[in-house]
């Protein structure tokens, strides 16, 4: 089905409800429906089989306009839908809740009434996920009005001084995993009821990292966002990055240069190498089978020497620029990525083999978390999590972007759905990748590396819609024609996977819950991205300014 | 005289300091191949006694709600049975400190005191992730006891004695590894069971509990406790060398053939991933057990044929 059809499709099945369609890109079509209605036109696109829902985008639209904006965003192939509901700018407006249809829902709910302060009703999720405990009620961050000083941290409340939820009765009490765990690399917090050794109930929180990215982004210029996207991840930083440069180009209506695409895509499957490598470390250490993670995170190590060699830097690459990209591929640069690629390619393989045939490891991920395709679509399931069930959620294959066209990829499915499969699944990934990234370095297009680009970027918005190493990223970028964007509004993937996990764990031994948490690849700091900077020893919220003169200083004294 | 060789005996050579010693440098042997077989460099030939040295010299913290006498006793409790342990085996290709007719069953016995012990303390200390790493410690010792017992009544039965050292004057010149060979696989890798090595090691998996029953264990508590660990590595590679691998004449014996037992041990843990709880409890009994117990079926079956 070409676009247009599944669009046009959309949009008949939404009639009931339409109140406006808009048109914002050639890809999208967008209904306005009112607040009533929402589930019934959720129920409408769900029964057609109608894509997915991708994210949900709060917007103030200002105070003059005296409105707030939700978009339910469904994605089909490279078709989205945004369902638009409009509500006055008040504190007492609600929406219904959605996820009892789609259960991810409940998180991106959540975000909508953390940051902009719509009650849902009828809500899965009811304690704080994403803000401070401390943080004050009725403050929220992401309506235009909100000033740092409002967010002054309530006294007496905060998260060290949660109801301790100890022995819960008899056998069964509370394993809590989190913020700081040997099994997390990252900040998170897991309550895992236990009998015994089974877990009985799972509950997640978020926020530890939020660092407010949204909003600060509101207050920087195009160009300064650039460097602070690349900075929500320091695994996928490069598909942040380019996400983020899609949207924006998009809206400028500029294409970046052949070569540039290449070498973006080029990077992107660099990253995407160390991203799996490193993930199969973690899992082998989760599963306790240390040698596995050491030795692919040693090989781990030529990719990240490659990337150095590449753009100058280990983590945060800073390849992309608005409009193009920052380095060339030399001839000697493009000889040592393949020659890279030929070690790396021989160590997969090894490892692949590894996590098929060792009986003990296997013992640990075979049958085990296993998520069937029905349940992937149910639980919104992204990336190698979703196609390790065999379904086929891949944007490079769907909605085909940058230099995808010309270098295409292919999506690797199994049709397990358990552990096994997804660590199959991401290694045959990489294998792939390899391939695509030599066809790269020996057809790299000539010409030059950057588009000119505006310093201010035409009013509009944009949905870029990029595959992270986790799976589907996606930005909603809104330009009001200035020199700062009116929002930016980033869903990781690592949100979509969250629900599936916790179903996931429930009925499992304890052992397992580590497998299952790092089965999907979590990634905490993608997760958390809004909030103001606050110092827990004084207890007071920085602003960013503050925060800037304080790392000035810091280095400073050194 | 006699109380001053005892004493001496005990405190210092084979037992006592000298026994630790040699613990640390095999746990140093251990770490460090463990390290290389997995391209790492691994510690320093000091590090474990470094660890040691800083531990004892760190303040150790109790919980609010212990019994102060079983947190500060249980450490002590389970150092002391490794050493008492040390007295009945031929430590170094000496002959035991001590000896009577039945010695064998109280040095198994009090091989188990550690792990009951970390039981005992991770019972005690009542974090949620010390409880599960103290139900887990003793689901363990269920497992591995009964069918590390029988493989070492295998060489007692072969000797036709309980003594220890009436059973290594057997061995020397009786290869049992060769004859016996299921009971010296139980044996090693019940020891591996007994250290909580990995695969073994799910009572103290990191990812999951943290450090187990000794989480909330520092300072002087937790050096005893993992002193009393590198005590009963020395202690059960040399029971098992005595009693598989044509026993122990001398130093040289003794280093030659527990480092060869070291070695497959430390390959062991490299190549095999964690197993669970249950999965460990299934190994010991639907493999292990039922396997040493048919060896011994056929060797008693053998004796009363041959007599």
């Amino acid at each position: 089905m070409s676009i247009e059809e599944r669009l046009s499709q959309a949009e008949k099945l939404l009639a009931p409800w339409n109140k406006e369609t808009l048109h914002p890109e050639s890809n999208r079509v967008d209904v306005v429906i009112s607040g009533e209605d929402l589930r019934l036109a959720v129920a409408a696109l769900q029964d057609a089989h109608w894509g997915y829902l991708s994210a949900i985008t709060g917007m103030d639209l200002g105070v003059e306009s005296g409105q707030l904006e939700a978009l339910y965003h469904f994605c089909n192939g490279p078709a989205v839908t945004s369902l638009r509901v409009r509500l006055p700018r008040s504190n007492d407006i609600s929406i219904a809740s959605i996820s009892d249809l789609i259960p991810p829902a409940a998180l991106f709910e959540r975000e909508l009434h953390e940051m902009l302060g719509i009650t849902i009703t009828g809500a899965a999720l009811s304690d704080r996920l994403f803000l401070p405990d401390d943080w004050p009620d009725d403050v929220y961050p992401m309506r235009a009005n909100f000033t740092t000083d409002q967010a002054a941290p309530v006294q007496g409340r905060h998260a060290d001084e949660a109801p301790e939820q100890g022995v819960v009765g008899g056998n069964t009490f509370v394993i809590p995993i989190g913020p700081q765990h040997p099994a997390l690399k990252e900040p998170g917090h897991f309550e895992f009821t236990v009998d015994g050794e089974i877990v009985t109930a799972a509950r997640m929180r978020l926020g530890y990292a939020h660092r407010g990215i949204e909003k600060a982004a509101e207050s920087r210029n195009w160009y300064q966002n650039l460097y602070l996207f690349e900075r929500v991840c320091g695994i996928c930083s490069h598909t942040h990055s380019m996400a983020y440069c899609l949207g924006v180009e998009k809206l400028a209506q500029v294409e970046a240069p052949p070569r540039a695409q290449a070498i973006r895509e080029l990077v992107a499957g660099l990253e995407r190498v160390h991203s799996h490598l490193l993930w199969l470390g973690v899992a082998a250490h989760e599963a306790g089978f240390d040698t596995l993670f050491m030795y692919s995170w040693r090989d781990r190590e030529t990719v990240m020497n490659l990337l150095e060699q590449v753009t100058g830097n280990r983590v945060n690459y800073s390849a992309n620029l608005l409009g193009g990209v920052k380095c060339d591929i030399t001839l000697e640069q493009a000889h040592a990525i393949k020659e890279g690629l030929n070690y790396l390619e021989t160590r997969i393989r090894h490892y692949l083999e590894v996590v098929t045939t060792d009986a003990m490891f296997l013992s640990r991920t075979r049958n085990i978390g296993t998520i069937t395709k029905e349940e992937a679509e149910r639980f919104g399931l992204l990336g190698p999590t979703a196609r390790a069930s065999g379904l086929v959620r891949d944007v490079r294959v769907e909605a085909v972007y940058g230099s995808y066209k010309n270098f295409p990829v292919s999506a690797v499915t199994e049709t397990n759905g358990d552990l096994e499969a997804r660590c199959v699944v991401r290694l045959k990934e990489l294998l792939v990748s390899c391939f695509a990234m030599r066809t790269i370095l020996d057809n790299l297009p000539e010409g030059p590396l950057t588009a000119r680009m505006p310093r201010k970027i035409p009013a509009g918005e944009a949905v870029a819609r990029i595959e992270a190493p986790r799976g589907e990223l996606f930005y909603f970028v809104k330009s009001n024609g200035g020199e700062t964007p009116a929002r930016v509004h980033v869903r990781t993937p690592s949100l979509c996977n969250w629900v599936s996990v916790l179903e996931k764990a429930v009925g499992r031994q304890l052992a397992d819950v580590p497998m299952l948490l790092a089965g999907m690849d979590p990634c905490f700091s993608c997760n958390d991205r809004l909030v103001t900077v606050a110092n827990n020893d004084q207890h007071e919220t920085w602003s960013w300014s503050r925060l800037r003169e304080y790392g000035i200083e810091y280095y400073k004294n050194r | 005289m006699n109380t001053l060789t005892s004493l001496f005996t005990m405190l210092f050579f084979p037992a006592g300091i000298s026994l630790i010693l040699v613990g640390m440098f095999y746990e140093w042997i251990d770490r460090k191949l463990v390290a290389r077989f997995q391209n790492r460099i691994g510690p320093r030939w000091f590090q474990p006694l470094a660890d040691a040295v800083k531990l004892f010299a760190k303040e150790q913290i109790k919980p609010g709600i212990v019994n102060p006498f079983l947190f500060f006793g249980l450490p002590v409790t389970a150092l002391a049975g490794a050493l008492t342990a040390a007295l009945y085996v031929p430590i170094m290709g000496l002959n035991p400190a001590s000896s009577f007719d039945g010695d064998l069953i109280v040095t198994i016995y009090l091989l188990s005191l550690p792990t009951m012990c970390v039981g005992l303390a991770g019972w005690n200390t009542s974090g949620r992730f010390s409880l599960i790493g103290a139900t887990r410690s003793l689901t363990q010792l269920f497992a591995y006891e009964a069918p590390f017992l029988l493989a070492m009544l295998g060489p007692a039965l072969a000797a036709g004695s309980w003594q220890i050292s009436t059973i290594t004057e057997y061995t020397e010149g009786h290869w049992l590894i060769l004859t016996q060979p299921i009971g010296f696989l139980v044996a090693l890798i019940g020891l591996m069971g007994k250290l909580e090595l990995p695969p073994f090691d799910a009572p103290e998996a990191e990812t999951e509990i943290v450090a187990g029953a000794l989480t909330e264990y520092s300072g002087r508590g937790l050096a005893m406790f993992k002193i009393g660990k590198y005590v009963e590595l020395i202690i059960g590679l040399s029971l098992i060398s005595a009693f598989y691998l044509d026993g122990v004449n001398g130093i040289l014996e003794f280093l030659l053939k527990t480092l060869a037992l070291l070695f497959i041990m430390s390959m062991l843990q490299v190549t095999l991933t964690r197993l669970r709880i249950d999965q460990t409890v299934g190994l010991w009994w639907r493999f292990g057990a039922i396997l040493v117990l048919i060896q011994l079926l056929v060797m008693i079956l053998l004796k009363g044929w041959a007599a």
